[in-house]
């Protein structure tokens, strides 16, 4: 906008310029404090939490990357995290397409079902789920953790997808439907293209989800061939002692494929794709 | 940009089967006579049993090697690794064949399972004679011994001489008014004279701090009392006192870490844990390191001499139907239990175990450690030893209340009192 | 006749196919451990051994379980303050943010950053900034004269100290938010622009309007997220002091720790039939008439 700078226009936008000031601010601090703290002793971090390291300890970064296994867990994790997401989606995005944009008794029944899964508290299920992978044979494989974490993600992301796909305008399809499309066609030309946002957005709470899991990880495996990081990350808390400061070089560094999972998937796709957004 | 995306997911998608099959593919290399063991082990990482264990186990698979093979499989996270335990033994399966638990009220209740191998009906006497007899006894239940007494723990109190001889007092106090005396000292020197706690599951410094004056005032089967006794009341009326005038100001809600913390900055005196806290390289750096001495609290009633201790780990295993499975657990069992074992353990570690062994610690403070256990006349658990974890999240949650002065002593007593099983 | 006849069928059989793999998943993770704890909890089992029938002894014990209420209470409060605080201010950002000011990327980023550092370190470094000689207090002290406080040590703003530290990362709901903002069709902006529409008048007459869908679900979803609240705050305070900041799933994870699987289990049924009865009533409350879709013509 070439707005005209009135008074009012001046104070909204430092108003506005404050809040994300703020707001940044109060994200990027832990994000600060976690990469000063990986650089002091244990007990400079005992002592004071807040403080400069009086020496750099570089070596908690050699020892995250050596004591914990930290290649193989993070290669678990990209895959377990990766697959999750595609399977999680894949299976969503036909769901949720038949939630929002087909009319038939019942739908709302199931809709409500799915979503409800929402507010399940996954600790309550852990025997269940024990008991399921174990029998089926999958402890201790990636594909229990896959599947896990596929199933626990889906009423969010159909709670996500299903909204973004209620927004596209019925007119589109019906115009394919004089095209001649048919229902696959549909699915995989119209709806999937233009909810590709939604998806996304699905994608990367599935993502964060899968990423940070731990509980159930340290539950369904037991070995490091199926271990993801953040089995890893814990390594450095055995029952009587913390090595906080490894340990957060370990974060710091599974953050930084996280970040780049994040980034790519907003900017490369999302960003391709609303490049004639709205201008500011 | 589309093309980028299939080719990302088909990379994907290639590199996550090949992970599949790899990772399954090693699960299949184990040769089918050898006895392959795991064991869910939480001396791993960090801990400072972990060297020791790992070379003796090391060690064993070499010696028995094509007929046993140990696998330590790693639990990082001791409270996951708890959740681990009870999950799998509610679906009906063994953790592993070998793991530990922390033995209490709580835990008793897996001795009802029969998931879990009967030492009693496999051990011969001259393994039996190895354990400290009293904590075979704690860890049996109605004749059955379903864990194995290993770690054990005294939980003393922790005194900063070196604060203590900054304002003046050279011994540690021998009787309440000498403690207060000194604290008073202390306080007015600007150093807090207690660490003390009520925040995590458990109040864990605060809770010793309890135990300690419990059973001073109530004697050795103070646990066995009804919680609303004076022994309890007046046990909490002088820890609220504690934790009001002499600890530091954000004793109410302060977790484990806060509470250590205090003590390894100097910032209090008196600290209270058990010895795995003595080996800890932050607490060696600290000045005041080799002024430290370990002791009971004076006593604060009639019972005197006695030390808090707990079992901190012990043994349990998978029972099987497959005898040469069974005899191949009671074997390493045997091994790792062994006194010349256990001694390479404590050897690395400081740590204190319920089988009896020559070791003495050569530094200073791991032996304080055994000398005051040896020095007590006797023992007696802590609280959350001794009453399990529920009894003990009442009185961690309580206690925060009692220390605001929302409620009172009596008060605070008979709410944990509605959380004992009788 | 015959194309819609044939139509009609492929539809059925598409969306069976369709609705069959979500289907599948939620049946062997949800509908069944639903099953099976509805079960245990109407049992006396503690995680060991056969399950013994006990009737609704846990439903009465819940029901009067002052714990189990006070973790109620403190999970309405969560939920409110994540649907209508946490919610709004995302909003409020993705509102900003759509209209691309300098450096939107970089915030987008960052405004995320806190989902992906591990809970444990975000915990330790508020329960930090929290201590009453930590740099809440010295700030709150040189602006305000603020005596020093003991926040989370403090039963009275233990619990607004936790939700705070939550609702200020508004990274999760606010990716929603922008992603449908972007969606909005840049011509709406134009025309209105054209019509000599604010900045302010636009934002409220088509963004949001035309994101109140995307507000219903987020909101949906930030309450929910409320109500089975565990994590930050068992690391932060642990549920204490008192009970102060208990939730529900904390004393669920207690009650599990205390090997009292039956009354986790009763705890975990009320707590996903609540939520079923609060996402219907949310749902007939604002979602009914799909707004979106008419919108957007």
């Amino acid at each position: 906008m070439q707005s005209k700078r009135t008074p009012l226009w001046v104070v909204s936008n430092i108003m506005k310029w404050i809040l994300l000031s703020t707001l940044l601010a109060l994200a990027i601090l832990p994000l600060v404090w976690l990469f000063i703290s990986s650089l002091r002793t244990n007990l400079e971090l005992q002592i004071s939490p807040f403080g400069w390291p009086e020496k750099f300890q570089w070596v908690n970064y050699s020892k995250a990357l050596h004591m914990a296994n930290l290649p193989r867990l993070l290669l678990n994790s990209v895959i377990v995290a990766a697959m999750a997401v595609i399977v999680n989606t894949l299976v969503t995005s036909m769901a949720a397409f038949i939630l929002s944009r087909e009319h038939f008794k019942g739908r709302d029944v199931i809709y409500t079902i799915l979503t409800a899964g929402v507010l399940v508290p996954v600790i309550s299920f852990m025997v269940p789920y024990f008991s399921l992978i174990t029998k089926t044979g999958l402890y201790n494989t990636l594909t229990a953790l896959i599947f896990v974490y596929t199933a626990v993600n889906i009423p969010v992301s159909i709670f996500l997808v299903t909204a973004f796909m209620k927004s596209i305008p019925k007119e589109l399809e019906e115009a394919a439907i004089i095209d001649g499309c048919g229902f696959f066609k549909r699915f995989s030309k119209i709806i999937l293209p233009l909810s590709r946002s939604g998806l996304v957005t699905a994608a990367t709470f599935c993502f964060i989800y899968s990423w940070n899991e731990f509980l159930m990880a340290m539950l369904l495996t037991s070995s490091v061939e199926s271990r993801t990081i953040q089995l890893g990350i814990k390594f450095f808390s055995s029952q009587f002692i913390t090595d906080y400061s490894s340990m957060y070089a370990a974060v710091i560094i599974t953050i930084i494929p996280s970040v780049g999972g994040y980034i790519f998937l907003h900017d490369k796709i999302i960003g391709g794709l609303t490049a004639g957004g709205v201008k500011g | 940009m589309v093309r980028t995306l299939k080719n990302l997911v088909v990379l994907l998608v290639v590199l996550s089967l090949t992970g599949m099959l790899f990772a399954q593919s090693q699960s299949e290399v184990a040769p089918v006579k050898e006895v392959e063991l795991r064991w869910a082990s939480i001396w791993v990482g960090n801990d400072s049993k972990a060297p020791a264990v790992e070379a003796l186990v090391a060690e064993y698979n070499a010696k028995n090697a094509g007929k046993i093979k140990v696998v330590i499989e790693p639990q990082p996270d001791y409270n996951a690794y708890e959740q681990k335990v009870r999950t799998s033994l509610a679906a009906g399966q063994a953790p592993a064949d070998i793991f530990t638990i922390k033995f209490n009220p709580t835990t008793e209740t897996f001795y009802q399972s029969n998931l879990l191998m009967d030492f009693s009906k496999v051990m011969d006497g001259q393994w039996k004679a190895t354990f400290d007899a009293g904590s075979l006894q704690q860890s049996t239940v109605d004749g059955v011994l379903k864990s194995l007494p290993m770690e054990t723990a005294i939980l003393p109190l922790w005194y900063n001489m070196d604060a203590f001889k900054s304002v003046g007092v050279t011994s540690v106090p021998k009787t309440m008014d000498e403690l207060y005396a000194a604290f008073d000292k202390l306080k007015a020197a600007g150093i807090a004279p207690s660490s003390q706690m009520t925040g995590d599951t458990n109040a864990w410094t605060s809770m010793i701090w309890f135990s300690h004056l419990a059973v001073s005032l109530g004697g050795v089967n103070v646990w066995d009392k009804p919680f609303t006794d004076p022994a309890f009341v007046e046990a909490a009326t002088i820890l609220k006192n504690m934790i009001t005038n002499y600890s530091t100001s954000d004793a109410v809600g302060l977790g484990a870490g806060g509470s250590g913390g205090h003590f390894l900055a100097g910032r209090t005196a008196v600290f209270s844990n058990g010895p795995w806290y003595a080996g800890r390289a932050d607490l060696a750096a600290t000045p005041f390191f080799d002024s430290i001495k370990i002791g009971s609290l004076p006593p604060a009633g009639d019972t005197t001499d006695f030390m808090i201790s707990r079992l901190q780990a012990n043994i349990c295993a998978a029972s099987t139907k497959d005898k040469s499975r069974e005899a191949a657990i009671v074997d390493f069992l045997q091994y790792l239990t062994s006194p010349a074992s256990i001694a390479r353990i404590s050897e690395g570690s400081g740590a204190m175990f319920a089988i009896k062994t020559d070791y003495l610690p050569t530094k200073s403070l791991q032996k304080q450690f055994y000398e005051s256990a040896n020095a007590a006349k006797t023992t007696s658990f802590d609280l959350e030893a001794a009453l399990g974890a529920e009894v003990t999240l009442e009185f961690a949650q309580q206690l925060g209340a009692l220390a605001l002065g929302r409620i009172s002593a009596e008060e605070f007593c008979a709410l944990v009192d509605r959380k004992i099983e009788r | 006749m015959q194309a819609t006849g044939t139509q009609n069928r492929t539809n059925w059989a598409g969306r069976i196919l369709f609705l069959l793999p979500v289907s599948l998943f939620f049946f062997f993770f949800f509908i069944y451990p639903f099953f099976f704890t509805l079960f245990t909890s109407f049992t006396s089992w503690r995680g060991i051994g056969a399950m013994k029938f006990n009737g609704i002894a846990n439903y009465i014990k819940l029901a009067s379980d002052p714990t189990f209420r006070k973790a109620l209470g403190n999970n309405l409060i969560w939920a409110l303050c994540q649907g209508f605080i946490q919610v709004p201010l995302a909003c409020l950002v993705a509102i900003i943010l759509v209209r691309k000011p300098k450096g939107w990327r970089f915030l987008r980023t960052a405004y995320y950053l806190p989902n992906v550092i591990s809970t444990v370190a975000l915990a330790m470094v508020w329960v930090a900034i929290y201590n009453v000689n930590g740099p809440l207090n010295a700030i709150l002290g040189k602006l305000f004269g603020m005596e020093s406080k003991n926040w989370l040590g403090n039963p009275d703003t233990a619990i607004f100290a936790v939700i705070f530290q939550t609702v200020i990362y508004i990274g999760y709901f606010m990716i929603v938010l922008l992603a449908s903002a972007m969606n909005i069709s840049r011509s709406l902006y134009e025309a209105a622009e054209i019509d000599g529409a604010s900045t302010f008048q636009q934002e409220l007459h088509i963004t949001l309007p035309m994101l109140r869908g995307t507000l219903v679900t987020t909101m949906t979803l930030a309450m929910a997220y409320g109500m089975r609240h565990f994590e930050s705050t068992f690391l932060m305070t642990g549920g204490g002091p008192a009970y102060a900041t208990t939730t529900m799933g904390i004393d669920l994870y207690l009650k599990m720790d205390a090997l009292r699987y039956s009354e986790a289990s009763t705890a975990g049924v009320f707590l996903i039939l609540l939520g079923t009865v609060v996402i219907t009533l949310l749902r007939k409350l604002f979602g009914k008439s799909d707004p979106m879709s008419e919108m957007a013509q």
